[in-house]
């Protein structure tokens, strides 16, 4: 039963995770926090990941009790991402890979959670949500390539709560996102703000440049209060993501739904991608902040998937990359 | 002769229209019709194409009425008002209404369960020859209609002219 | 006689709940019904209830309008969609022409493929790929922006000569009345996506349709740029604001 060890550090979050046939052994993670009001940048996430990697990866071992004899195949984040991050984190994948001997296998980011979220719920051909705050996909898996049904033709949504949060100086600790939800439930009133889906995309940067236009201008005239929108933006956000959803399920009759990436932690999100599946007599399926949010198990599992069906990454091709489509991608482990 | 239609959108209301020709009493109907002596429209038949048309108009009128919604005072201007392709009131009941000196009219009555007492007294108010409403076509003038309703040569290909009459009453008041 | 809207709805509602579905959409049902003696059909949004409910009615509202103006505008510039009969707003209802006797692009090209082998299925289906991109190209014309180009929402009358190849233009509740190529180009893009995705290995079909769209159209190029900007714009996109 191999062992496989992976490495995720595309954004903020930088974690390494240990599996062993299908059960996660270890997962620690740390997250790059900024300051409210700021957004964090590759060079000053880059020197985040290099400054913890090393424990990590000690903590990674140790919580799995396991040494480096026992790893079978280091997995690690290909792409997509930002670059700096990326480069740091391939750099150790690489230099354990050779150090231990074991082979190595780049993997798509977007893949790493949509393996982690078929392994965790089971889900058997689910349409998949896949968002984040780099990525916002609908994504069906057909002959042999995750292909993409529908996206954002602009911004991701996380990308665009992010900001939002920026805006109002709403603190990033934990997440921006995970606060902007907790104000959201304290909210009341439903303010009206653009709504645009174009077929199976949706676009963003219509109702962000809105928000951030009109937002403080609100709030100064008593209008509405922060936390009303917070739900707006939600309510508005969510529902152009369940609307592509239903979407591509309704033109491909699907019959499950499991949503993947840090914004899939949302429970407001998920309650009303439930409340549309039931509508439907599907079923949705979804995962806990362990597994939403960027980690190394997930690379791991998807790393061993590929590394099972046969694929590996030689050193020379071991490089990063910034975009990486999640259809570039052949699934050689499913039929 | 005449023809009666329930409306399915209301089942309690029922659309009866009669169609005359050789009309002498134009004048005197018209002005029934302004005192408020008479219940009914009285439609110029120039200007329609088919008693679908008429239905079309009828329904619209029922359903605007139910919620609150006519833009004219009474059900039956509203019908007329729905025949034309404009939201200009008094542009329809001119063009669509009777005047004077018209010799055919159609008639339309819009009535509830128990009231055919009303279409007798309607027929024989109006001096003039009943025909059935089928021969609509003999009386109406197809170059006035295009004309009016601003029938385009593109469209005409499309499907009849009727479909593109109907279509630009349904969707006149939200253009 | 003063009643209520919502009483209204539940006339219109009501009267549907008698007549046969013919199919349920994401947010639309489809119903056949005979009104004012003639076979139609209906199109009703319903409600979904995922949806803040100011949001959804603010949805079903607009969309209605749209999809009605836009027939209409298409149909003034001699661009097949069906004929709108009755429209009621207060519960998203829009009665029209029944398009008897024909069968979805969609599954028009799925059954070619079925029953023939891949290039002969292609040189059978060049012509209507032909069709739809002059089509298309007369929509963008009139500045008409379908929103939710599909083969599922084009049909096909069978009962033509099939040289004639009737083509009908459906779902209009995403479109909007724009000159930016930039929308067009989005248009187009929707379509591609979702020719590419339902009928895999038609790209040169889909090739067809391009050319005949240029072709037929005066203002094609800073479309088709706009096009072709979308189409990497998947594959640039960056992380983080």
């Amino acid at each position: 039963m191999p062992v496989v060890i992976g490495f995720e550090g595309s954004a903020n979050k930088i974690g390494i995770g240990i599996l062993r046939d299908g059960e996660v052994l270890s997962n620690p993670r740390r997250t790059y926090i900024t300051p409210p009001g700021q957004g964090f940048l590759p060079s000053e996430t880059a020197r985040h990941h290099r400054s913890v990697i090393l424990c990590l990866l000690q903590e990674a071992l140790d919580q799995a009790a396991l040494g480096p004899a026992d790893i079978d195949c280091v997995a690690y984040t290909k792409g997509p991402g930002m670059g700096a991050p990326l480069v740091t984190v391939a750099l150790v994948a690489r230099t354990v890979a050779q150090l231990w001997g074991v082979p190595l296998v780049g993997v798509n980011h977007c893949i790493g959670h949509i393996e982690m979220g078929r392994l965790i719920t089971r889900a058997h051909n689910p349409t998949l949500l896949y968002v984040s705050g780099g990525n916002t996909q609908v994504i069906s898996y057909s002959e042999r390539r995750y292909r993409i049904f529908g996206e954002t033709i602009d911004i991701a949504v996380g990308n665009c709560l992010d900001r939002f949060a920026r805006v109002l100086k709403i603190s990033n600790d934990p997440s921006p996102g995970y606060n902007i939800e907790l104000m959201a439930r304290r909210g009341t009133q439903y303010v009206e703000l653009p709504y645009t889906v174009k077929g199976m995309d949706v676009s963003f940067s219509g109702i962000l440049s809105f928000i951030e236009e009109a937002a403080n201008k609100m709030l100064a005239s008593s209008q509405c209060t922060a936390e009303d929108l917070c739900f707006s933006l939600q309510e508005t956000l969510f529902s152009m993501l369940v609307e592509i959803t239903e979407r591509a399920m309704a033109h491909c009759g699907s019959k499950e739904v499991l949503i993947v990436g840090g914004v899939g932690c949302n429970l407001r999100l998920q309650e009303m991608m439930g409340v549309m599946c039931e509508e439907r007599g599907a079923k949705l399926f979804a995962t806990d902040e362990r597994f939403c949010i960027d980690n190394g198990a997930m690379i791991a599992q998807a790393g061993w998937e590929m590394f099972r069906s046969g694929q590996v990454t030689k050193l020379k091709d071991s490089w990063i990359t910034q975009r990486y489509r999640t259809d570039e991608v052949e699934v050689t482990w499913r039929d | 002769m005449h023809t009666s239609h329930r409306l399915e959108l209301y089942p309690e209301q029922t659309v009866t229209q009669l169609l005359f020709k050789c009309v002498k009493n134009a004048k005197e109907l018209r002005k029934s019709v302004m005192e408020g002596k008479i219940d009914a429209a009285f439609i110029n038949p120039k200007m329609l194409v088919d008693p679908f048309q008429v239905l079309v108009a009828a329904n619209k009128a029922v359903h605007l009425q139910t919620i609150g919604k006519m833009k004219t005072r009474s059900l039956y201007s509203e019908v007329i008002f729905n025949l034309s392709p404009t939201n200009n009131i008094s542009e329809a009941f001119k063009r669509f209404g009777i005047s004077d000196t018209d010799d055919s009219v159609l008639v339309v009555l819009i009535t509830t369960e128990g009231e055919s007492q009303v279409l007798a007294d309607v027929v024989e108010k109006v001096d003039g020859q009943q025909i059935p409403v089928a021969e609509l076509s003999t009386l109406n003038d197809v170059t006035q209609i295009k004309k009016l309703y601003k029938v385009t040569p593109q469209e005409e290909k499309l499907g009849s002219l009727l479909d593109s009459v109907v279509c630009r009453m349904a969707i006149k008041d939200v253009l | 006689m003063e009643v209520n809207k919502k009483e209204e709805s539940m006339a219109v509602s009501g009267f549907l709940l008698k007549e046969r579905v013919l199919r349920q959409g994401a947010e639309a049902r489809v119903y056949r019904a005979s009104f004012l003696g003639r076979s139609s059909v209906v199109k009703e949004r319903f409600s979904k209830k995922y949806r803040h409910p100011v949001l959804d009615r603010r949805l079903s509202d607009r969309r209605t309008l749209q999809e009605v103006r836009c027939i209409l505008r298409c149909r003034r510039a001699g661009i097949p969609t069906p004929a709108v009969y009755f429209v009621d707003y207060t519960s998203h209802c829009i009665f029209m022409e029944d398009i008897v006797d024909s069968v979805t692009v969609r599954d028009h090209i799925a059954s070619t493929q079925r029953r023939s082998d891949p290039s002969s299925a292609l040189e059978q289906l060049v012509p209507l790929a032909a069709k739809v991109g002059r089509v298309l190209a007369q929509m963008h014309q009139e500045d008409v922006v379908h929103g939710d180009l599909t083969t599922s929402n084009m049909l096909l009358r069978k009962s033509q000569d099939p040289a004639e190849l009737g083509l009908v233009l459906i779902d209009f509740g995403l479109s909007s009345v724009s000159a930016l190529p930039e929308d067009k180009g989005v248009d187009l893009y929707v379509l591609e996506k979702a020719f590419l995705s339902t009928h895999p290995n038609t790209e040169r079909l889909f090739q067809e349709l391009l050319n005949s769209y240029v072709a037929s159209s005066k203002k094609s190029s800073p479309v088709i740029k706009k096009l072709d900007e979308v189409r990497l714009r998947g594959r640039k996109r960056s992380m983080v604001g």
